[in-house]
């Protein structure tokens, strides 16, 4: 019994600088960016040694999403998720693609694996200074086709202001009810397979009542938004999105490729003699049994996304309103205009968009480790 | 159901090559078992007829086709793993039902016969369990269950047994003879496990560095080896082995090993000159002692010395002396616990003796 405690004791001791350190470090300043946020730290005087600082509950956040000078921040949002899910649906399914071909074993395979890793070794600075030059109006990607005979492309890559699949933040509430129905009714269709009394009542049923009542309802939800306001994707981020996931499938294919590795021969051969094909074994065998990988792959990449900085910062620089990221928005907002009390909203914002993604991923993780 | 014809196989890999020129005819139903040691290329055949390896040269046909180049989905065969390859993020539903699914059957339809099959196995209660929520013997059963759904025209299983405990691999032998009789597939069987051997082959193949051996009934392998090889790989423990020399005294054709005479039964040696060297073979259960002495001729016996003596439940092994010379091991019916050092009577079933070559070691006779 006196060992045990003294193990404890000793486990303790040996833990506390590092609970100490990132208890104040992290999750200290966290707290502090927190109250931060609640205050009117900001505008001039704010650089004083004993700057003004009043608790304004949360008229920041209120401001941020339906004030008038929120305009630029909620682009920079509405951006940041279409960036997320490109980046995601891109490096994914690009690496995974990739890695697939390479399990192949063609000659080479261990040259061509590096050569696909090696973008990931790059500064983002870097490899967003290439691709500045690369997408540039009258240079690389734009010049291609005159290689080929054609004409060259005049697409303004990194400063167009066309936009696609724009919506009307005034119906953002709407929206979002379409969005949860829409997820709703998948995830239904998705397991009518396998147990269909339950989806149907848990998924299906909640998910067209949510369309429908969104639906037919939507004129009685309040407007977020006081004016109309449109904000779609900017063909402007597509550039940016490219890079990205040029930087990326290198990692998610090296993660698909050792996932791919570790599965016995036996079980590729057991799927062969079970009348599988070639796209059947990848469909039904090998990438379902690599979700753990795709999990973790989904997970480190939109946090990467969501907190996208230098990348953008070195290909469209800070003031361009068309590629705009909240990551960007928090550090001009705070550092360039001394807005402290913003940009510390912003980064909550972005501090609980990215606890969406990850605490749903923490908590099946320890049920899993509970039930073993 | 079908039967399979093996044609002059080879298989290389770069330039090495490991399997050289099989034949083997298999017929409708029958339950082949190929076995040897470890690298002989078992594995290799077997892989080979399923469609998994390259056939380097010759031939592999089945139910009268030439599958040489055609794809091991295509051909309509069924494997089971040693290490079972069950796919882990499956139920054993979805792992029995997995070759149906991709065959394009109706969902109803896949899942009768998976519960059929799952009734053969006695799989029913776990049909919706993940192959990690089972024990080895119940993954062996998925594994077989996901064979048998197929109903194939042919069983392919690679040590299917050797990762189950002692007791297991017996009742699950039995089962697969069961299984077998029932459903009268062709199989082709791979162990080194010469029990599973010699209990379910109609017909043994003996395999060594890529070359048959032998092929023939478990008896016939057991009683008439083709060679020291066969001799000494079949059975357990390994059949006694001496060198001799033919030879006629007062009148009676023998072998002599040294002082010792093993006399030659009626017919027996009768093309071998006298003084002709001959490797002698005698199994360890043709060795006889205690009361079982009775039933041999007098001729036949004589006394030796023990070395050692194991009481295995209802028969014994014992390490004896004949003539301070020639130590051989007998599995006798019965208890017999003797003192090392003791000397006691001991006979010879000598019509069982075999005689080989020394030179090629190939059977005489
Ligand atoms: N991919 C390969 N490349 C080169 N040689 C190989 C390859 N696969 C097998 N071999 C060789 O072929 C021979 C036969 O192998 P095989 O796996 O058929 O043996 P086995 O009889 O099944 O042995 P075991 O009882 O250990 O399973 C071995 O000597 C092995 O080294
Ligand atoms: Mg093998």
């Amino acid at each position: 019994m006196r060992e045990a405690s003294r193990d404890r004791l000793k486990a303790f001791l040996t833990l506390l600088p590092s609970i100490i350190l990132i208890g104040v470090f992290v999750y200290g300043f966290i707290g502090e960016t927190i109250w931060t946020s609640l205050t009117d730290w900001g505008g001039s005087g704010a650089l004083s040694l004993t700057p003004e600082k009043n608790f304004i509950g949360l008229a920041n956040y209120v401001e941020l999403f339906t004030g008038v000078l929120g305009g630029g921040f909620r682009q920079d949002l509405v951006n940041a998720v279409y960036y997320s899910v490109m980046l995601l649906v891109g490096a994914v399914g690009l690496g995974m693609f990739i890695a697939i071909l390479l399990d192949q074993k063609p000659k080479g395979e261990d040259v061509l694996r590096t050569i696909f890793l090696y973008p990931m070794s790059l500064s983002f600075i870097v490899s967003g200074t290439i691709w500045r030059w690369l997408l540039a109006p009258q240079g690389g990607l734009n010049v291609l086709p005159k290689y080929a005979g054609m004409e060259p492309l005049d697409f303004q890559w990194l400063s167009s202001t066309a936009a696609i699949l724009e919506f009307n933040w005034q119906n953002l509430f709407q929206i979002l009810l379409y969005v949860a129905a829409f997820l709703l009714i998948l995830t239904g269709l998705w397991l009518l397979k396998k147990d269909s009394g339950m989806a149907v009542k848990r998924w299906l049923v909640p998910g067209i009542a949510v369309g429908a009542g969104a639906w037919l309802f939507g004129d009685l939800l309040p407007e977020a938004l006081f004016m109309e306001e449109t904000h779609g994707f900017n063909l402007a981020t597509m550039g940016i999105i490219m890079a990205t996931v040029w930087q990326y499938s290198g990692y998610t294919m090296a993660l698909y490729l050792a996932g791919f590795n570790g599965i016995s021969q036996d079980l590729r051969d057991a799927a062969m003699l079970d009348g599988a094909s070639e796209v059947g074994y990848y469909r039904h065998v090998a990438i379902p049994m690599l979700k753990p990988i795709t999990i973790s792959a989904v997970i480190i990449l939109s946090h990467i996304s969501l907190k996208m900085f230098d990348l953008i910062f070195a290909m469209t620089g800070p003031d361009n309103a068309e590629t705009g990221h909240p990551a960007l928005n928090m550090y001009l907002t705070t550092f360039r205009a001394n807005n402290f009390a913003q940009g510390a909203a912003i980064a909550i914002v972005l501090f609980l968009v990215a606890a969406m993604f990850i605490v749903p991923y923490l908590v099946s993780q320890y049920r899993q480790r509970g039930r073993r | 159901m079908a039967n399979v014809e093996l044609k002059q196989v080879f298989k290389r890999y770069g330039d090495v090559e490991v399997v050289h020129g099989v034949d083997l005819e298999i017929m409708d139903s029958e339950f082949i078992v190929l076995v040897g040691p470890s690298g002989c290329g078992k594995s290799t055949v077997l892989r080979m007829v399923a469609g998994l390896e390259v056939i380097s040269g010759g031939e592999i046909v089945i139910d009268g086709r030439v599958v040489n180049q055609v794809s091991p989905k295509d051909r309509n065969v069924a494997m089971v793993f040693q290490n079972y390859a069950l796919y882990p993020h499956m139920s054993v539903r979805e792992n029995m039902g997995f070759s149906l699914k991709m065959s394009k059957m109706s969902r109803d339809d896949i899942a009768a016969k998976v519960q059929e099959a799952a009734g053969i196995l006695e799989l029913e209660p776990y049909l919706d369990r993940k192959p990690s929520e089972l024990s080895g013997g119940q993954r062996q059963r998925v594994a077989m269950g996901r064979a048998i759904v197929r109903k194939p025209d042919v069983f392919l299983f690679d040590e299917p047994l050797s990762n189950l405990d002692a007791q297991l691999r017996t009742q699950m032998r039995m089962e697969l003879r069961k299984m077998h009789m029932r459903m009268n597939t062709t199989t082709i069987y791979v162990t080194h496990d010469q029990i599973e051997a010699m209990t379910l082959a109609d017909r043994i193949v003996i395999l060594k560095d890529g070359y048959i051996q032998q092929v023939g009934t478990p008896v016939e392998v057991y009683e008439k080896p083709a060679n020291v090889f066969v001799a000494r790989f079949i059975g357990n423990p390994p059949m006694n082995i001496f060198d001799g020399v033919v030879a006629t005294v007062d009148g009676l054709r023998c072998v002599q090993l040294g002082e010792t005479m093993f006399p030659l039964s009626e017919g027996k040696g009768d093309g071998l000159a006298d003084g002709r060297p001959v490797i002698v073979g005698l199994r360890p259960d043709a060795i006889k002692m205690g009361d079982k002495l009775e039933k041999l001729p007098e001729k036949w016996h004589c006394t030796c010395e023990v070395v050692l003596s194991e009481i295995l439940g209802g028969h014994s092994l014992l390490e004896v002396v004949v003539d301070g010379k020639h130590t051989m091991i007998a599995e006798v019916e019965g208890r017999i616990l003797a003192h090392p050092g003791e000397i006691v009577p001991i006979g010879f079933e000598f019509d069982r003796m075999v005689l080989f070559d020394p030179e090629t070691t190939n059977a005489l006779l």
